[in-house]
């Protein structure tokens, strides 16, 4: 049996672990179009800021590949899926064979119509690969004005300021929405992130866009004009709206794409034999009811895990999953769980404030559907876990919106654990010899 | 496709020299007498010892509700959320022992195994920017926790033993005194 995995990252990898899992013996092909082994991708602007380093950037150790007996073939760009003859085609004309194929090509950088972008000047760009950040660390160097420009404040364009604040320049973000984060965030939230940024030398233009970018002869930005008409200066122009499924190559295959790739519940796609995960990946999102793409770390690793044991044959299925994330803004943790913003007028929203803490928690009916975290996130995961089952915990609401929100684990949990004394039923139980690493195989 | 096949690898299961640390909330007092929990004073000495003093603070927590006290660390999940979760690769599953441990040096607090971890046992240690995490003190004779524990809250066990008294436990929780024996 061979394997071909398109994308050296979260999806990917994970899909290969669970196909070694349960075949030693195939043989695993993983395709990158990047040169680098499997690195942490979002990491990189904690590249910029050096908290992560040319060591530490790996995601996996270094005899990852060998250990694992994978193929790994870097610099390999694929242009074409021949599902009918069961080939993965790449740039340089060459063919690989196939029986099962996993396809996790992740997202590529949206560009909104912008006048003057040029992405082949060295202080333009995207922000999503290694690339990208080390473009960006030469260019700060020689920034004249150290003043820099990122379009979007989505967690691209938040983490690309940051990083780019790290390096000594004074940062702008120009937002279209009202507010940073706007996807996730509330207005109060937004407003107190804006105003953490804002503290640490991150200025923020909300409700603006970039409408041109001057120019000078050698195709290098001076300035940017806003659409209030407004002019800043611009050493560095850094665009992060976000992200689009990188599904391009898959025209002609076969392969059903609505937006991103469209998978049923063992993540097969519309083509045998073919599976999909990831950032390009259409699943099923149970927080909106609807199918969705959901682009965050932990789902590309479930779903790539739940594709490569189907893939080895072992049944198995994938649920959905839902939209969460966290970050750290300055020493501010924020984490948003499902939904953030209700739009229906029967959802209910509970807030709690003071000086360092904001939550707010999102209830549709007896369920908890969404919950935003600032400053206190311990037990984030409890609430997480309680989103995505749905459980009801409209009583507990009071006790989470103060923080108590390990009350629900030990309210569920006690008793499960709760073991009397001297209870008749261990039997001769404890005859057993003890577990110690030397007597156990 | 082949439904028969079973998720789980019982002869990889076997080779695992799995160590888990079990739970007995009802014995847990929190050491109101003492002050500070014992469990959680003799982590963060070890913790402090073995990955120097920018990593220390306890990785066990004791949480009280009403009387009722309640040890709060690691579930050591077989897929867990806290790995698939982790963007730096910083957390992953230890083959020799089964474990799931940190490797802090590539940790940069993202906080996004903080926010998976459904029992809530990752900490957030911000000044020094480091998700905390039990790591079943794997590579010692019994886990500080268990050895400080003089209440019997915490006890030390192999895996086998282990899902036999959570069994155990699911099963008086539902059928409670009709069990007798076994």
């Amino acid at each position: 049996m061979k394997y071909v995995i398109i994308g050296n990252s979260y999806a990917g990898l994970s899909c290969a672990d669970a196909i070694r899992r349960f075949d030693k013996s195939g043989e695993v092909v993983i395709v990158s179009d990047e040169k680098y082994r499997a690195y942490a991708r979002p990491l990189i602007s904690y590249y910029l800021e050096g908290k992560t380093t040319d060591e530490t950037i790996w995601y996996k150790d270094d005899d990852y590949y060998e250990k694992n007996n994978f193929q790994f073939l870097p610099g390999k760009k694929v242009v074409s899926v021949d599902t009918a003859s069961k080939r993965v085609i790449t740039e340089d004309g060459e063919n690989i064979n196939y029986d099962k194929l996993f396809i996790g090509p992740g997202g590529t950088p949206f560009i909104p119509p912008t006048e003057g972008f040029n992405p082949d000047s060295p202080m333009m760009g995207t922000f999503t690969r290694f690339d990208d950040a080390k473009k960006m660390e030469k260019a700060a160097k020689i920034a004249k004005h150290k003043e820099a420009i990122v379009v979007g404040g989505g967690l691209i364009g938040l983490k690309a300021s940051e990083g780019l604040r790290g390096l000594g320049l004074h940062v702008t973000i120009v937002e279209l929405l009202p507010r940073v984060l706007g996807l996730a965030l509330d207005e109060m939230s937004g407003n107190i992130t804006a105003k953490r940024l804002n503290e640490n030398g991150i200025d923020t233009a909300t409700g603006e866009t970039v409408t041109k970018i001057n120019l000078d002869e050698a195709g290098n930005p001076t300035s940017v004009i806003l659409k209030s008409g407004k002019e800043l200066i611009a050493d560095i122009v850094v665009v992060g709206v976000g992200v689009r499924p990188n599904v391009g190559f898959l025209e002609g295959s076969g392969i059903k794409i609505d937006r991103g790739i469209v998978v049923d519940k063992t993540m097969m796609t519309s083509v045998q034999d073919v599976y999909a995960g990831g950032d390009a990946a259409v699943i099923y999102d149970v927080i909106n009811k609807r199918p969705n793409i959901i682009a965050i770390v932990p789902l590309a690793c479930e779903e790539g895990r739940v594709a490569g044991t189907n893939m080895a044959g072992v049944y198995r299925e994938y649920p959905g999953g839902m939209g969460l994330n966290s970050v750290e803004i300055y020493g501010l943790p924020i984490v948003t769980i499902g939904l953030t913003n209700p739009s229906n007028e029967s959802q209910k929203v509970y807030i709690y404030q003071d000086e360092k803490v904001y939550r707010k928690l999102v209830y549709d009916d007896e369920v908890l559907v969404g919950a935003i975290l600032l400053g206190d996130i311990s037990g984030s995961g409890i609430l997480s876990a309680i989103i995505r089952q749905g459980l009801k915990s409209l009583k507990y609401k009071d006790e989470f919106i103060n923080g108590n929100i390990y009350s629900f684990v030990i309210d569920n949990e006690f008793e499960i654990y709760n073991i009397n004394e001297g209870y008749a039923i261990r039997g001769d139980f404890e005859d057993l010899p003890e577990f110690s690493r030397a007597n156990w195989r | 496709m082949n439904k028969n096949k079973k998720l789980t690898n019982l002869k990889e299961d076997l080779k695992k020299n799995q160590m888990e640390i079990m739970l007995y909330p009802s014995k847990c007092d929190g050491c109101i007498d003492e002050g500070m929990a014992a469990c959680v004073k003799a982590c963060e000495t070890h913790m402090g010892k073995k990955y120097g003093s920018k990593y220390t603070g306890a990785r066990i927590n004791i949480k009280k509700k009403t009387g009722k006290f309640f040890p709060v660390i690691c579930h050591n999940c077989e897929e867990a959320p806290c790995v698939d979760a982790c963007m730096p690769g910083a957390r992953y599953k230890d083959s020799e022992s089964g474990w799931t441990i940190t490797n802090y040096k590539k940790c940069v607090g993202c906080w996004m195994c903080v926010m998976s971890c459904p029992f809530g046992a990752i900490e957030r240690i911000g000044k020094d920017h480091f998700a905390s995490k039990c790591d079943g003190c794997i590579d010692e004779a019994a886990p500080k926790c268990v050895e400080a524990c003089k209440k019997g809250a915490l006890k030390r066990t192999g895996i086998r033993n282990y899902s036999y008294e959570r069994r155990l436990m699911v099963a008086k929780k539902i059928y409670g005194p009709y069990i007798k024996s076994i």
